[in-house]
């Protein structure tokens, strides 16, 4: 049977259809987010998360609530808690080390209290796309729409944020709610990802296409229109791959991204000559 | 170009751009504006705002960069802040919006202080701000958009025009010079003003430019229908100015 023969076959069972259909959803948000947490210089955020989600799903156990929607809350109420050492650039980085270790600490010692296994607990966090269930399409269908939703609506505002901060507060930017929205954002999508891709499959799905998208933007639309693209492609190829040849679609679709993240840094930048010839070309080469 | 008596000002057109065609600056920015969008977009600054410090005392950590601090500004008028390097210039500028946390002592601009948000939220639309340092910027802007924040984007895309800095406008700001960058600023800070902004914070606006954009902002700077505060080295510049304060060791006297 062809790769093609067989892809074909594959499509047609409803967790692949799932899978498909939750990848290219989550190719439309988690790009974004990644734009995020680039632009926030927060790429801990991730370990971090994981272990405010352990404890929350360690607390939802212990209390006997949803561990998983238990594990969403302590990662948005995380993400709200760290936004206001947003102030300095630097602090949000080291606050988000900071918030690993300490929410590492707190997990192992809510789960000895409530005497449960951690790697039970890890389980509940570990996803694999083929196990897509229409409710986790809910979740990333929602931040499919909300999170370039929110790029859009507050496009302006976003670039001088994300910028430089002193600048967007001197020109009327709700700098610390904005702020401590995108924080919640990238917490509950890094979350929510992990738990419907992996941990491996978030860096692929958020990080490397905004990284390669930093590479060959010029401006915060433009970066996240890149990122969004790559996203799409790269989730899309990714996984006709791995099933074409039969392989786990998580390490293909984290190879796919890292080689387009590896090629966009590989090319040449776009220099100050090309600006010259540019500005050359529009004015007749008028002195400035 | 500027005759000027304290509180009364009588403006001659003036020659700020190099290509040398006269422009009345500050009619053109003024008539710009519908009569009954004033009330609404402007936090009631025609003419400036006055600015009122009374014993400000703003710490880094345990030094003190200013200290004590009595500084009154009538509404309109130019002053021109000198002083030696680390004398505490640029921190008091700060904390006039707010970006310096330490601060203690009274800040008035147009009367009002700082308690709520809504309050800050007003002193930085009635208060430009030129920065002395043009932060790098983690993320890429583009110039446009830099001048887009300044409320008034089309009047300071025309200002960025004037100052010779039109055509860089689609370019991200790390790849401009810094006298570029400069200019950028300065045009931004006429979008401010033509947006309602009351007070001028200009620190050190003319450091990166040449002999002839010095010039230019000098003229363009004073030329502005508001109260600036600007820190400067430029003799040319605080010459234009109606007053010279002089800062040492985080404490300011007047020159002249
Ligand atoms: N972020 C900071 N942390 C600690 N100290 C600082 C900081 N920024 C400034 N200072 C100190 O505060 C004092 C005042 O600095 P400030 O930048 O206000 O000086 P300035 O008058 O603007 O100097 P210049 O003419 O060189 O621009 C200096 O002694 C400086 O070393
Ligand atoms: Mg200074």
């Amino acid at each position: 049977m062809s790769a093609l023969d067989q892809i074909g076959e594959l499509l047609r069972l409803v967790p692949v259809q799932r899978a498909g259909i939750g990848l290219v959803l989550a190719a439309l948000g988690l790009p974004v987010v990644g734009v995020v947490i680039v632009g926030l210089d927060i790429m801990p955020v991730r370990f971090a998360m994981m272990h405010v989600a352990l404890l929350g799903i360690a607390v939802g156990e212990l209390l006997g609530v949803d561990p998983v929607l238990c594990a969403l809350l302590a990662c948005a109420a995380a993400g709200a808690g760290v936004a206001p050492l947003a102030r300095t650039p630097e602090a949000l980085s080291g606050a988000m080390g900071l918030l690993m270790s300490l929410a590492i600490a707190a997990a192992l010692l809510v789960l000895a209290l409530s005497g449960v296994n951690a790697n039970g607990a890890f389980a509940l966090l570990w996803g694999s796309i083929l196990a897509v269930r229409p409710s986790d399409l809910v979740v990333l269908g929602t931040l499919a729409v909300a999170v370039p939703a929110l790029f859009v609506w507050r496009r302006r505002d976003l670039a001088l944020l994300l910028h430089d901060r002193e600048l967007a507060v001197c020109s009327g930017v709700p700098a610390q709610r904005l702020t401590m929205l995108l924080l919640v954002l990238v917490a509950v999508a890094v979350a929510g990802a992990i738990r419907l891709t992996g941990a491996l499959l978030v860096d692929a799905l958020t990080l490397l296409p905004a990284l390669a998208a930093r590479r060959l933007g010029r401006s915060l639309g433009a970066i996240t229109l890149w990122a969004m693209g790559i996203g799409v492609l790269v989730n899309a190829t990714g996984f006709l791959i791995a099933l074409g040849w039969d392989l786990p679609p998580g390490p293909v679709l984290v190879l796919a991204a890292g080689a387009v993240a590896l090629v966009a840094h590989l090319l040449p930048e776009r220099g100050a000559s090309s600006w010259r010839v540019l500005d050359a070309a529009s004015h007749g080469g008028a002195p400035h | 170009m500027v005759a000027l008596v304290p509180g009364v000002r009588i403006r001659v057109a003036g020659r700020w751009n190099r290509t040398g065609d006269r422009s009345d600056y500050c009619r053109v920015e003024l008539s710009s504006k519908q009569p009954g969008q004033v009330a609404t977009r402007s936090p009631d600054s025609e003419g400036g705002l006055a600015l009122r410090l009374r014993d400000v005392v703003c710490r880094h950590g345990r030094l003190a960069a200013v200290g004590g601090v009595d500084l009154d500004v009538a509404a309109g008028q130019r002053v021109a802040l000198t002083g030696t390097n680390g004398s505490g210039k640029t921190t008091l500028l700060r904390a006039v919006l707010g970006l310096h946390r330490q601060v203690d002592g009274e800040i008035l601009v147009g009367g009002r202080g700082s308690r709520s948000a809504a309050e800050w939220a007003w002193r930085r639309r009635a208060c430009a701000w030129i920065p002395q340092r043009p932060a790098a910027g983690r993320f890429p802007l583009l110039a446009h958009e830099l001048l887009r924040s300044s409320g008034d984007g089309g009047q300071a895309l025309s200002a960025a025009e004037r100052l010779g800095v039109g055509a860089l406008v689609d370019r991200p700001l790390s790849s401009l010079s810094g006298g570029q960058l400069q200019r950028v600023h300065l045009a931004r800070a006429v979008g401010c003003v033509a947006a309602g902004a009351g007070v001028v914070l200009a620190d050190e606006p003319t450091a990166a430019l040449d002999f002839a954009g010095q010039e230019e902002a000098a003229e363009l700077l004073t030329g502005l229908p508001v109260t600036l505060l600007v820190v400067t080295h430029d003799r040319a510049m605080a010459a234009r100015c109606d007053r010279v304060l002089e800062m040492a060791a985080g404490r300011l006297r007047e020159v002249g």
